[in-house]
C-alpha cells in the first residue's frame, strides 16, 4: 500500500525519509482505536445526560494521533481547537480534565496547558494560531538569550481546519510566521466541512497548503486518513521548524465522519450516501488491514486493543461523571493573578447571598 | 553561532528628579522597564527603527537590539495575538496599537484571549502583557484615531485599564504597569504627550488608586487622561467665582478606586464626572452609580456627566464641539450648583 | 531634533518624474511654510514648488537638470523632535476661553 503526499506547488515539503516501523504504526493503531472508541463514546454520553455537548473527530484518528507523533512533548507545544481530543489523548492529556470542558465543568479543561504542553481547547475559530507563532518567537528569543544556536528549537503546532483558512488571524499568523521564521508547524485538518458548508465553498483554490508558498512557507498535502503518511509529513515539517528555517504547513485531507457536534443534524446538508462517497476509508481499517496483510498484527489482537479501549473509555466515564461542578469561589480566584478590591467585595456578596449548599 | 545576541542589562534604572514631557517620560518608563526586567519585550507597527509615530519608543531598538524591540508587520490582531505566546512562553510583552481606533481589529484577541487565558487556565497561563495605546482626541488627527476605548475594556472580566494624566504618573504607573503579572490597557492621552512635568524617579507615590489633583470643598470633578488638565483649568476658572472644585484623577479605570470616589464626594456632596467618550453606557454613568451607592444620603445633587455626544468622534474641525470644554463643564457644575430637591 | 524627507509629488496626473530647473533653498536655511523652494520642469510644465513645511534645509537631491523620479526624496528637514511625525497637531497650551459665569449660593455647605 503505498504512502500519499501531494506536495504544493511550490516549496514543496518532501516526507520524512524513514518509514514507520511495524511496532511504531501497532502503537499508533492502538491510539486511534482508543480515541474512536472514547470519540464514539462520548457521542453517547450526551445521549446520556453524563456531558451536555461535544464536537466529535470520527474519521480524523490518523491526522491527530499521528501529527502528536513526530512532536517532542517534553518541549514542544500543542495549540488545539476543539475538536483534537484524539491529539490530546496522544499528547498524554489526562482525558477526565480534557473532557472537563465538554462536561461544562471548567471552560477549556482542567487539564494543567504548562504541565502537558497542550493548551486549552479552543473555541475561537482560528483563535491560537497567533498564540502558536508567538511561542515559538519566544523560542528563538530563548535561544538567543542562552547564547544556543538556533538549530535545534522546540516548536510549536498549531491545529486548524479547513473553515479556519478563512479567518484573518490565520492570514496574520502565516505572515509573522514567514516574516520572524519562527518554528511552527501549521497542521491543517481539511475535514471537508465547517458544520454544514463544504471546503469547496470555503477554501478558494481548494489547498490551504498551497497558501504557506504566499507566506514564503514550504508545505505539503497528505492523505490525511494514511497515518504513516501523516506521521512522516509531521516529522519533516516537525524537523524544518526545529531547524530554525522558520515555519511550515502541513494539509492533511480527511473527513469529519461525524455531525460538527451533538446538536448538528449532518442530515440536513449531507446524505448518507454522501459520505459514504466522501470519506475515503476508514484510518483505523486502513491501517490494522495492512498490519494484518503484512502479518504483524492478528484479528485477535485487534479485538484486544478494541476491548483496551473500552476499559479506558469506561475509567474516563467513571471519572468524567465523577466530576461535580467547581466551588463557586474559583469564578473570582482565577480572574487576575492579582485580584482587585471590587472583585473581592462581589465574591463576598456572592458568598453571602447566595445558597452554597 | 547565533546570528545575534540579546542585549545584556545593566539594571540601572533612573533615580532622582527630572523635567519631562509626558512622551519623554513614557519612553524613559519603557526603557527602565526593559532595563530592569529581560524579559520584557516592545513590540508594534514602526516601533523600531522610526521610534513610533509619537517617537514614543525612540531609541529603544538602538539601546535594546531589535530583538527586544521589535517592529512587527501590519497587522493589530497578530500584534496582540503574538503578544499571548510570548506571554505563554515567559516574556512580558509590552506591544504598542498604534492609534486607539487600531485596536478594534484586535477586539478579539483582547477580549477572548488575553482577558480570560489566566481565567480558562486556572492561573497556569497568566498573560502579563502591557497594552499602550495612544488615546482620546485633541490633536485633530484623521478619523478613527481619537477613540476612548475605556467603555469597551473596562467592562473586560479579566482586564485592568490605565490612564495617566501628567508625566511623574506616566511614568510610574507605566513602570507599575510592566510589572503586573496581569494585562492592564495602558490608555496614553496623546494630546497632552507634550505636556512636561516633573518626574520624581525616586518617589512613584500610590500607584493604585485615584489621587486628588487639587483640592477643593463644593464640588468634585471626576476625571481621567487628557480631561483631567481641563477639569483643573475649569477649576481655576470656577476659583474666580467662588466656587471650589475638587478634581479627582481617577488613573485605574478598572479597577475604579470607589473608595477615593467615596471620600472626595462624602466632603463636597456633589459631584460632575467629565469624559471624552460618548455619554450612553460610557464609564462616566458607572462612576455616577457608584458615588450613588456610597454618597446617596449626602449628595446635594444627582450626578452631572459632561462627555463627548453619542455621534461618532468627528473629523478635526468639529472636535472642539464634541469635546468636553470649559463652558460645557461649567454648565455641568451649574446645574448641579442650583440643583434644589422636590 | 528629527529629520523629515519630503518626496516629490505627482505634479499632474500620473507623472513620474520632474527635472531640477533651480533650488531657491540652501543646506542650512531656515525656511517657511510655503516659501518657494525649488523650480522644477515636468513633461506638462514647469513650476515652483513651496515647503510643505517650516524647518531647517538638511539636505536637497538634485543638482540643475537631474531628473528625480515621484516618490523619491526631493529635501530633507531638521525640525523639533516634538513635530515629528504626528498624526494630528501639536495642541497649544493655552488657557481655555469661558463665557459660563458660575452663580450659586453656599452658604448651607
Amino acid at each position: 500500500m503505498s504512502v500519499t503526499a501531494t506536495p504544493a506547488a511550490t516549496g514543496a515539503l518532501e516526507l520524512d525519509p524513514q518509514r514507520l516501523q511495524a511496532d511504531e504504526l501497532k502503537r499508533l493503531l492502538a491510539q486511534m482505536i482508543t480515541v474512536r472508541h472514547l470519540d464514539t463514546s462520548a457521542i453517547a454520553w450526551q445521549r446520556q445526560g453524563i456531558i451536555p455537548g461535544y464536537a466529535p473527530m470520527q474519521g480524523q484518528e490518523a491526522a491527530q494521533v499521528g501529527s502528536i507523533a513526530a512532536l517532542d512533548m517534553t518541549r514542544d507545544f500543542v495549540f488545539p481547537t476543539y475538536r483534537e481530543m484524539g491529539a490530546a489523548y496522544a499528547a498524554g492529556v489526562d482525558m477526565a480534565e480534557y473532557m472537563a470542558t465538554h462536561k461544562a465543568t471548567w471552560n477549556g479543561g482542567l487539564h494543567d496547558p504548562v504541565k502537558y504542553r497542550f493548551t486549552p481547547i479552543q473555541t475561537v475559530i482560528a483563535g491560537s494560531a497567533l498564540h502558536a507563532v508567538g511561542w515559538a518567537h519566544g523560542q528563538r528569543l530563548d535561544a538567543l538569550r542562552e547564547g544556543r544556536e538556533q538549530t535545534d528549537l522546540p516548536a510549536s503546532l498549531i491545529y486548524l481546519g479547513d473553515g479556519a483558512s478563512s479567518q484573518g488571524d490565520i492570514h496574520e499568523a502565516m505572515n509573522f510566521a514567514g516574516v520572524f521564521k519562527t518554528p511552527t508547524v501549521f497542521f491543517v485538518q481539511n475535514n471537508g466541512w465547517a458544520i454544514s458548508v463544504p471546503t469547496e465553498h470555503q477554501v478558494a483554490g481548494g489547498s490551504v497548503a498551497a497558501r504557506g508558498a504566499g507566506y514564503g512557507l514550504p508545505s505539503v498535502a497528505v492523505d490525511g486518513n494514511d497515518v504513516e503518511a501523516v506521521v512522516r509529513a509531521a516529522r519533516a515539517a516537525v524537523a524544518h521548524a526545529r531547524s530554525g528555517a522558520g515555519a511550515v504547513v502541513v494539509e492533511a485531507f480527511t473527513y469529519r465522519r461525524g455531525p460538527h457536534s451533538t446538536s448538528d443534524d449532518p442530515g440536513r446538508y449531507r446524505s448518507l450516501e454522501d459520505e459514504r462517497r466522501d470519506a475515503g476509508p476508514d484510518p483505523i481499517e486502513r491501517l490494522a488491514e495492512r498490519l494484518i496483510a503484512a502479518d504483524e498484527l492478528t484479528e485477535s489482537e485487534v479485538r484486544e486493543l478494541w476491548a483496551d479501549a473500552a476499559a479506558f473509555e469506561e475509567r474516563t466515564r467513571e471519572a468524567v461523571a465523577a466530576q461535580g461542578p467547581r466551588p463557586g469561589a474559583e469564578m473570582f480566584e482565577y480572574v487576575y493573578q492579582e485580584t482587585t478590591p471590587v472583585l473581592q467585595q462581589q465574591a463576598a456578596q456572592w458568598r453571602e447571598e447566595s445558597d452554597h449548599a | 553561532m547565533p546570528e545575534a545576541t540579546m542585549t545584556a542589562n545593566t539594571g540601572a534604572v533612573r533615580t532622582g528628579t527630572q523635567e519631562l514631557s509626558l512622551n519623554k517620560a513614557i519612553n524613559a518608563a519603557l526603557a527602565d522597564a526593559l532595563e530592569e526586567n529581560p524579559r520584557a519585550l516592545v513590540l508594534g507597527e514602526d516601533v523600531g527603527r522610526l521610534g513610533g509615530v509619537f517617537r514614543i519608543t525612540d531609541g529603544l531598538q538602538e539601546r535594546f537590539g531589535a530583538e527586544r524591540v521589535f517592529d512587527t508587520p501590519l497587522a493589530e490582531s497578530g500584534i496582540l495575538g503574538m503578544s499571548v505566546g510570548l506571554a505563554m512562553a515567559g516574556y512580558h510583552p509590552i506591544p504598542e496599537v498604534q492609534f486607539d481606533g487600531f485596536t478594534y481589529p484586535a477586539v478579539n484577541q483582547i477580549v477572548t484571549q488575553i482577558a480570560r487565558m489566566n481565567f480558562r487556565t486556572r492561573g497556569a497561563l497568566p498573560m502579563p502583557i502591557t497594552l499602550r495605546m495612544p488615546s482620546f482626541g485633541g490633536i485633530q488627527s484623521p478619523e478613527l484615531h481619537s477613540e476612548s476605548l475605556e467603555w469597551l475594556f473596562a467592562h473586560v472580566a479579566g482586564l485592568k485599564v490605565v490612564s495617566p494624566s501628567n508625566p511623574h504618573q506616566a511614568y510610574h504607573l507605566l513602570r507599575h504597569a510592566a510589572t503586573m503579572p496581569d494585562p492592564v490597557v495602558f490608555m496614553e492621552p496623546k494630546s497632552r504627550y507634550w505636556q512636561k512635568g516633573s518626574v520624581d524617579f525616586d518617589t512613584p507615590g500610590d500607584l493604585t488608586g485615584s489621587v486628588v489633583a487639587r483640592e477643593g470643598r463644593h464640588l468634585t470633578l471626576v476625571a481621567w487622561g487628557a480631561m483631567v488638565s481641563r477639569c483643573l483649568q475649569v477649576a481655576d476658572m470656577a476659583a474666580e467665582d467662588g466656587v471650589e472644585v475638587e478634581v479627582l484623577d481617577l488613573r485605574w479605570l478598572k479597577p475604579i478606586d470607589a473608595e477615593g470616589l467615596a471620600r472626595s464626594v462624602a466632603r463636597t456632596r456633589r459631584a460632575v464626572v467629565v469624559h471624552e467618550a460618548p455619554k450612553s453606557a460610557g464609564l462616566g454613568a458607572e462612576v455616577a452609580q457608584l458615588i450613588t451607592e456610597h454618597c446617596f444620603g449626602t449628595l446635594k445633587a444627582p450626578v452631572e456627566r459632561v462627555t463627548g455626544f453619542d455621534v461618532p468622534f468627528p473629523s478635526g474641525s468639529l472636535e472642539n464641539e464634541y469635546l468636553p470644554n470649559a463652558d460645557r463643564i461649567l454648565f455641568g457644575i451649574q446645574r448641579v450648583l442650583e440643583y434644589r430637591r422636590g | 531634533m528629527a529629520e523629515i524627507s519630503f518626496p516629490l509629488p505627482d505634479l499632474g496626473e500620473g507623472l513620474i518624474e520632474a527635472t531640477v530647473l533651480e533650488w531657491l533653498v540652501a543646506e542650512g536655511d531656515q525656511v517657511e511654510r510655503n516659501q518657494p523652494m525649488v523650480e522644477v520642469e515636468t513633461t506638462k510644465s514647469s513650476l515652483e514648488l513651496p515647503s510643505p513645511q517650516a524647518g531647517t534645509v538638511v539636505r536637497t537631491h538634485g543638482e540643475p537638470g537631474d531628473t528625480i523620479n515621484v516618490g523619491d526624496p526631493l529635501i530633507v528637514f531638521e525640525v523639533p523632535d516634538d513635530t515629528a511625525g504626528i498624526v494630528g497637531t501639536v495642541p497649544k497650551d493655552e488657557a481655555p476661553k469661558r463665557r459660563v459665569r458660575l452663580s450659586a449660593n453656599l452658604d448651607d455647605d
